[in-house]
């Protein structure tokens, strides 16, 4: 029997009423997993429910239905258990610009329950990782912005959560910042985290992600390996990963309601 | 090596509370603010008033202070008359000196000086002893003696009055004579001679001015104010601020409850706030050390050193509690903000309307009692103040000042515990936390449409009934047949109507107006449980009124029950029940288990959220209730039939437990005609010491029990409350 994924959603759906009165299908059935070691990349365009899912995910959202289990945790019924497990990033999570990232990880840790022996070990070592030592004592507020996005992706880490989610990390980075941020999740990964990531940037994660789901209009529309997609969205020619993803969602366009 | 733990609920917010008093503690400029603005404070406010109290008593003692006054006399008998004067100055003791000026210099003035002389003010007063003026004081007539001022010199009431006294002395010793001249001895003048017995110890003397005690007044109030000042700035920061840089959400995703999160954010902002509060008293105490060495004597009167400790020690204990409610406050005012700047915004009217609160306390008449010390804000500064000795009473000690610094503590802890479950609510509120852009008016916008209220909307139309029913008091007619619908119309329909038309929630949810889930059989035995429990529980809360109170009640409640007797007395019977029972039953269900209680309960259906949203809505019903002494009966009626609802997912129940209840006075007067005593207990109990009778209690009882039976038998889904309403 295989392992269980560590992220496993199954059919989440999630409604809400806009401020017109006209219910909004954020995200309507959204099924995917990842095992562990693993790197997924979650795609689609601004709109598509990425961040609501990965919202819900992190328990932040309830979902109106289905259903998501994190290391064995369920998001509706446990939604501490899953926050032991998980890392969160999103593209607006900022840090704390008066304290050091020593500071922030330690506080994480804390509140993560991680004896205060073993504490100060387990920051130095996350910092050593993040290449955080030199800046380890500087508040954050005058840090640049790749060297933040790591603080903030350690605070996410302090715990050694098996499940990682990122929404769209690498949004605020330059191109150095992105390459480095993202050598850093491929290390995570062969450490055997799994890693679900969503961007909208194709070309930086192409080469990276083990798989992809690409979701439209609040639904997935395709999945698999980068091989697959294009052979499946772009019959007969070889392509970028970016043309398989513009065929599946033109072809979803078609079909699926009108994004509100 | 696993990293994962889970932290206890104390460890949680501790590490929440060190981590945010760091970042506070790194932000200069409010720390200084916060800290340093009340040790600048209060030496300003007591130079100045200093200052300002020594030019004030300086002036007033000027006036006050007995002076010699110069007498020109002229006129053929001014000799005899000076002597006469004279007679007077030297015999009069000085314990009859009462009112007299320091001495009656006089002068010979020839009679076309004398007015260039008062007007330069070398005399003060002129009199003309004119011929037969001494024949006529040894008669037996009134005698006017013509006393001229000066027209320049400005009129001069202490030297009038002075002089006054002085000629009644000396018009007591011309009576003497005449007496004496009758053969009839002086003690005819003097009927009575009062004496004092025992040794009374000699009493503080009287203070000559009251201004200290105002200004203490003040300071307390100043206190208060900038106590909640100490609790401004880490509270905008802490809720409000995580959102606005981007780091709520990662405390969100610890591994704790968000009650936990708000509870080490409200440790956070109240070390802060106590900070400022021992920060303020600090500097209160030094400056008024060394404020007294510039107060004119006489305007302070010296505590015992016992009462003193005593005084400080109760006044610290209030403020604590007031530091706390301050703290928790602040924060659910701005948990719903998305910046520092809105936050802002929507917390200086509220510290405005809190000032306004605090200084209530200073009005006359506002006495230490559980009453107004258990008003937040005020309670404090009426209990500190009494403890000092302030106001127009003598400082309380003792027994009385325990018990008012007891419930001020209480009910500190109270509306801290309800306030933090409000911030609770509105930081899980999914609306809220994602909600867009800040828009300026926001809350002027229609929001979307919604199952369920949520929990600031569940206070709106408590808030817009109280503004209705004050603001249009004058309309309600005094005949109770109208006053009730009126009332019910606009505090309750009104508001409601109002609200949940503008906040398009669905009725339905909302209201949970259907009938209760599970066949006709389980349903009849909630409905008849339900009715069970109401009547019971009118008959407990009448009994535990009269042997609490032991008849003695408020005014406000005597005349309430007593216009309601009347009313019961001097109606159809129908007319009385729709009044008492229908009307209110439906309507402040509607209100409190409908609305109040969806928006406390949302849409996480928790089992600890559900109890918290029954106590809270249990507590705004007993508020609404507006006299103290209903508060502890409707507050136990609101538990039971928030309850109610929340185990039978529907209204209907609680408005048969409700009309049961309200439906009781009606009910005795219809069984047991109008029994003595009976009558008065109705409604909060009337003025006479009644006692129900011990068979009515246990039969109370046992509805109770048997009611609370019937339900129970009734809810399938005991185990599972409201999971059909999900």
């Amino acid at each position: 029997m295989p392992p269980e994924p560590v992220i496993d959603v199954a059919g989440l759906v999630k409604h809400y009423h806009a401020s017109d009165g006209t219910v909004v299908r954020a995200v309507n059935g959204v099924s995917l997993t990842v095992d562990a070691g693993e790197m997924v990349g979650l795609l689609g365009a601004n709109g598509a429910g990425k961040t609501t899912t990965l919202r819900m995910l992190a328990t932040l959202l309830r979902p109106t239905s289905g259903t998501a289990r994190i290391a064995g945790c369920d998001i509706r019924t446990d939604p501490v258990g899953v926050r032991r497990r998980l890392g969160y990033v999103s593209a607006t999570t900022g840090v704390a610009d008066r304290l050091s990232a020593r500071e922030i990880f330690t506080s994480f840790g804390r509140l993560h329950g991680l004896p205060d022996e073993t504490l100060p070990e387990r920051v130095a070592e996350l910092l050593e990782q993040l290449d955080l030592t030199g800046c380890a004592d500087r508040p954050a507020g005058r840090l640049s912005s790749g060297q933040r996005q790591r603080v903030s992706l350690g605070r996410a880490l302090v715990h050694d959560p098996p499940a990682l989610v990122l929404d769209e990390p690498t949004n605020a980075l330059d191109v150095i910042g992105a390459r480095d941020l993202l050598d850093l999740l491929a290390r995570l990964r062969a450490e055997g985290h799994a890693i679900l990531l969503s961007t909208h940037r194709l070309h930086e994660i192409e080469n990276r992600c083990d798989r992809f789901v690409i979701i439209h209009g609040g639904g997935v529309v395709a999945t698999g390996t980068r091989e697959s997609l294009v052979a499946d969205w772009i019959r007969g020619r070889d392509g970028e990963l970016e043309e398989a993803f513009f065929a599946a969602i033109r072809k979803d366009a078609a079909i699926s309601e009108p994004l509100p | 090596m696993t990293y994962r733990g889970q932290p206890s609920s104390l460890a949680a917010a501790l590490a929440i509370a060190r981590r945010d008093l760091l970042e506070f503690v790194r932000d200069r400029r409010t720390l200084v603010i916060t800290l340093l603005l009340p040790m600048a404070t209060y030496p300003i406010l007591a130079l100045a008033t200093a200052l300002g109290l020594r030019t004030a008593t300086q002036e007033i003692d000027a006036r006050t202070a007995p002076a010699p006054i110069h007498v020109g006399l002229s006129g053929p008998e001014a000799a005899r008359f000076a002597a006469l004067v004279e007679r007077t100055l030297e015999t009069t003791p000085r314990s009859e000196r009462a009112g007299w000026p320091a001495d009656v210099a006089l002068a010979d003035v020839s009679q076309a000086d004398a007015e260039s002389l008062l007007d330069r003010g070398a005399i003060d007063l002129w009199i003309v002893a004119q011929p037969g003026l001494l024949a006529a004081l040894r008669s037996q007539r009134t005698v006017p003696i013509p006393v001229r001022v000066s027209a320049r010199q400005p009129a001069n009431i202490t030297l009038r009055e002075q002089f006054l006294a002085f000629m009644r002395t000396l018009g007591r010793d011309v009576t003497r004579d005449r007496v004496t001249s009758a053969g009839l001895p002086t003690t005819l003048l003097e009927p009575l001679d009062v004496v004092f017995e025992g040794d009374p110890a000699a009493g503080p003397p009287p203070l000559k001015h009251n201004v200290i005690s105002t200004l203490a007044g003040g300071m307390l109030v100043l206190l208060t104010v900038l106590t909640l000042t100490g609790a401004f700035y880490p509270a905008i920061d802490a809720i409000a601020g995580e959102k606005e840089r981007g780091t709520i959400e990662t405390l969100l995703i610890a591994p704790c409850r968000i009650s936990d999160i708000v509870f080490g954010k409200f440790l956070g902002v109240l070390a802060i706030t106590l900070a400022t509060l021992v920060a303020n008293v600090v500097s209160i105490a030094a400056t008024a050390a060394v404020a007294v060495r510039y107060l004119p004597q006489g305007v302070v009167a010296a505590l015992p050193e016992g009462a003193l400790v005593q005084a400080t020690i109760a006044t610290i204990v209030a403020f604590c509690g007031m530091a706390a409610v301050a703290a928790a406050t602040c924060l659910a005012v701005t948990t719903a903000s998305k910046s520092g700047k809105e936050a802002q915004n929507t917390l200086t009217p509220v510290i405005l309307l809190v000032s306004a609160v605090a200084g209530s306390a200073l009005l006359p008449g506002v006495r230490t009692g559980p009453l107004f010390a258990a008003i937040p804000f005020a309670g404090q500064v009426v209990v500190a103040r009494s403890a000092l000795g302030t106001g127009a009473e003598e400082p309380s000690g003792g027994l009385a000042l325990t018990l008012a610094v007891a419930v001020s503590l209480l009910s500190s802890l109270t509306v801290t515990w309800l306030l933090l479950q409000l911030t609770t609510l509105t930081l899980t509120d999914e609306d809220v936390l994602f909600r867009g852009p800040d828009v300026a008016g926001t809350p002027l916008h229609r929001p979307a449409r919604r199952r369920r209220p949520n929990a600031v909307q569940a206070l709106l139309p408590l808030v817009a009934g109280f503004a209705g029913l004050w603001y249009t008091q004058g309309l309600v007619p005094d005949d109770l047949r109208w006053a009730i619908p009126v009332q019910q119309m606009l505090a309750v329909l009104a508001p409601l109507a109002l609200v949940g038309w503008w906040q398009r929630v669905d009725l339905r949810e909302t209201f949970s107006w259907r009938w209760p889930s599970g066949d006709a059989l389980r349903s009849a035995s909630v409905m008849l449980g339900a009715i069970l429990l109401g009547g019971g529980l009118f008959l407990l809360g009448a009994a535990a009124l009269l042997a609490w109170q032991g008849g003695t009640t408020s005014a406000e409640a005597r005349q309430l029950s007593a216009r309601l007797v009347a009313l019961i007395q001097g109606q159809p019977r129908w007319l009385a029940w729709s009044l008492i029972a229908l009307v209110p039953a439906v309507c402040e269900e509607l209100l409190f288990r409908g609305w109040v209680l969806a928006g406390f309960v949302g849409d996480a259906r928790t089992r600890p959220r559900l109890w918290t949203a029954i106590v809270m809505q249990a507590a705004a019903f007993a508020l609404f209730h507006l006299l103290p002494e209903r508060m502890p009966q409707t507050f136990v009626l609101g538990l039971v039939l928030g309850t109610l609802v929340v185990l039978t997912g529907s209204l209907l129940p609680a408005v048969a437990c409700h009309l049961a209840h309200n439906s009781m006075p009606l009910a005795i007067l219809a069984i047991a005609g109008d029994v003595p005593g009976l009558a008065a207990a109705i409604e909060t109990a009337g003025s006479s010491p009644a006692m129900l009778p011990s068979s009515v209690i246990v039969t109370a009882a046992a509805a109770v029990a048997i009611g609370s039976g019937l339900v129970a038998m009734g809810v399938r889904a005991w185990r599972q409350p409201l999971e059909h309403a999900q």
